[in-house]
């Protein structure tokens, strides 16, 4: 999934129904690359939550990539970070997601 | 009145104090009322505020009858204050009961002259303690006990309650009855402070109060800076111009912080030179800082700490080092810097400590956050240690001020409150921060906070204009954002946070915002101002580049 410009609640839940969709689907491995993400708030990263909640209930696996650090901080400081698997690039969380069975 | 105070059109941004004080004073009239102490640095408006409380309760009700009493350093004895005490409360307690503004002026009157301005009234009371207190005056310590519960006996006596207003209420620690001063005396006050249908307001230096023994029985009320609104129509009123007409140079008004005693001085010599524009406030200043009221004032504070001059010239050197040092400063290190033992450094750096002149209790001492006081300092320790002749002064005086004017840069926008809207903001502070070939890092972490400003700022928005007012200013290795909007208070008067919203707090996400300005934001405040609400968040350049610095070290 590539979330573009402003992650505000409109952002987020559109992303939220896509990863909705794929888990329904049965999908176990999701990557959400923040190359083209400019600006995020507090009320977006609060529906990140719920995706991350609901992944946590499929048992997915979540990834992360090309955050910018004030992004990282921000995903940190409401403790998120934790529950997903945060990495450079998108070559990177795939490899890891290739060698996870 | 007892005393002046100032007119209402010229008694700014303290509206929502004096309100809250008013309506705490009159629950004494249901025995709910607690005694406080009105706390802040030196200048911030305690006194005036106490006043002004007094004023009100004065005129404008009859069910509490105020009381405002100003220790007198010259009526130290316990014989003196007693009496005096007494007279003042009976002459205020009487003029309150009749309105009668006249009476104040009976303050000087004997207490035998009180008994025959009373004899022909039905005030049974009054006699009573007049009687009480005759009868006591002998033993100084009955006779203290005694004044101090008269605005509870006149009460239990009257049915009227009563609130205290005492300022410089610290100098009671040098109450005396043989000789020397016994600080014990002032746990006298503990009982009558603690009832509740004669509560006391207290105020005087907040340090030295803080060490009295009945610090513990009073509830803090700390007074906030004038916020930049009401700061600068403080100044416009001495000077009487209107906003637009005359405009305080931004840098001025923030170094003088919200401090209105510093306007006030700053107003007053603006009006009485004879230039225009910019320079005419920075000439006031610079003139105050090197021989004006601003300089007596803290120099009238010095001599008071430190009478003998010897001991004054190592303070001023003492406080000269501790202002420029970037880390605290232990009173090993100052002894050793002055040639001095542990023990002299320590009472000398304790001393500082009560004037308010450093900060630090326990024995590490630091600067204050008071750049108008490290100025006077400066100048003070160049012209009588140093003996640098005047002309000097002034201009290495402008020398610091002028880069720091120089550097200033001011971008304003206003925004429809619109979807999206705190996007305009984000992205200008971006193009700012190219423009200025800022660090990015810093610039994001500044558009995360203004982002979540605009946010709480449309959240507590009101009906009428639907407009954010943004400003960023560039000045020197200080970037500051404003966001303004006509919202409704979401702030705690009493101490300049905002309160815990609760329904915004059901709504997922929200609570944060303000947590995230704090994070990302080196400082985060919140101003009422003539228009609604503000929120200032400021980024330090040089501190933030430490950050990323440090960030960088940690993560290798």
């Amino acid at each position: 999934m590539t979330p573009k410009g402003y992650i505000n609640d409109l952002g987020a839940e559109s992303l939220e129904q896509t990863s909705d969709q794929f888990l329904g689907k049965g999908v176990k491995k999701l990557v959400v690359n923040f190359n083209d993400v400019q600006y995020i708030n507090t009320i977006g990263i609060s529906i990140f939550t719920s995706i991350v909640q609901k992944t946590m209930e499929y048992d997915s696996t979540l990834c992360f990539t090309n955050l910018k650090k004030v992004h990282r901080d921000v995903l940190e400081m409401m403790g998120l970070i934790k529950y997903v698997k945060v990495f450079k690039d998108e070559e990177d969380a795939l490899s890891f997601l290739s060698e996870k069975r | 009145m007892p005393f002046n105070t100032l007119q209402d059109k010229d008694f700014f941004g303290r509206q929502e104090e004096l309100s809250s004080l008013y309506k705490r004073a009159l629950q004494a009239d249901s025995g709910a009322a607690q005694s406080v102490v009105l706390s802040g640095p030196r200048g911030i408006g305690k006194t005036e505020l106490l006043k002004q409380l007094f004023g009100l309760l004065f005129w404008k009700q009859d069910r509490v009858a105020p009381f405002y009493y100003t220790v007198n350093p010259a009526l130290l004895s316990v014989s003196a204050f007693s009496k005096t005490y007494l007279i003042r409360f009976l002459c205020q307690r009487l003029a309150f009961e009749k309105k009668e503004q006249a009476l104040f002026y009976h303050e000087g009157m004997s207490l035998d002259g009180l008994t025959a301005h009373i004899k022909d009234r039905d005030l049974s009371w009054a006699k009573e303690l007049i009687d009480h207190y005759q009868r006591n005056a002998a033993d100084p310590l009955s006779a203290l006990r005694i004044a101090l519960a008269a605005p509870h006996r006149s009460m239990l006596m009257s049915g009227v309650p009563v609130v205290v207003l005492i300022d410089e209420f610290h100098r009671l620690q040098d109450l005396f009855t043989e000789g020397a001063p016994d600080a014990r005396l002032v746990s006298l006050f503990e009982e009558p402070i603690s009832f509740r249908k004669t509560p006391h307001v207290i105020t005087g230096n907040a340090v030295e109060i803080q060490e009295l023994p009945v610090s513990s029985c009073l509830e803090r009320i700390p007074l906030q800076p004038l916020g930049s609104a009401d700061a600068s129509a403080r100044v416009l009123s001495l000077l009487h111009a209107n906003e637009g007409e005359v405009n305080l140079p931004p840098l001025l008004l923030r170094r003088l912080a919200g401090n209105p005693f510093y306007l006030g001085c700053i107003g007053r010599a603006t009006s009485a030179g004879k230039k225009t524009g910019d320079n005419a406030f920075w000439d006031a200043y610079i003139q105050e800082v090197m021989e004006g009221a601003l300089t007596l004032f803290w120099s009238s504070v010095l001599k008071s700490f430190f009478p003998d001059l010897g001991q004054r010239r190592i303070a001023l050197a003492i406080s000269q080092r501790i202002q420029h040092s970037s880390d605290a400063l232990s009173c090993q290190q100052l002894a050793a810097s002055f040639a001095l033992t542990d023990s002299q450094a320590e009472a000398i750096a304790h001393k500082l400590y009560l004037a308010g002149i450093i900060r630090g209790a326990f024995g590490v001492f630091r600067a204050t956050e008071d750049d108008v006081l490290r100025d006077i300092i400066d100048c003070q320790h160049k012209k009588e240690i140093l003996a640098k002749p005047s002309h000097d002064l002034e201009s290495e005086l402008l020398n610091t001020l002028l880069p720091e004017k120089a550097e200033l840069a001011r971008f304003d926008l206003t925004l429809p409150m619109l979807r999206d809207t705190e996007l305009v903001a984000a992205q200008c502070l971006e193009q700012l921060g190219k423009n200025h070939r800022l660090d990015q890092d810093v610039v994001g972490q500044l558009q995360i906070a203004v982002i979540e400003a605009c946010i709480n700022t449309i959240e507590h928005s009101r009906g009428g204009e639907r407009k954010i007012y943004v400003s960023v200013v560039i000045d020197g290795n200080r970037l500051e954002a404003s966001i303004e909007s006509a919202g409704r208070e979401f702030i705690v008067q009493e101490t300049g946070e905002p309160f815990n919203d609760r329904d915004a707090a059901k709504i997922p996400g929200r609570g944060w915002g303000i947590k995230l300005m704090k994070r990302f934001a080196d400082e985060v405040r919140f101003e009422k101002t003539g228009r609604g609400m503000k929120t200032i968040l400021v980024k330090y350049l040089d501190k933030s580049a430490r950050v990323q610095l440090e960030d960088t070290i940690t993560r290798e």
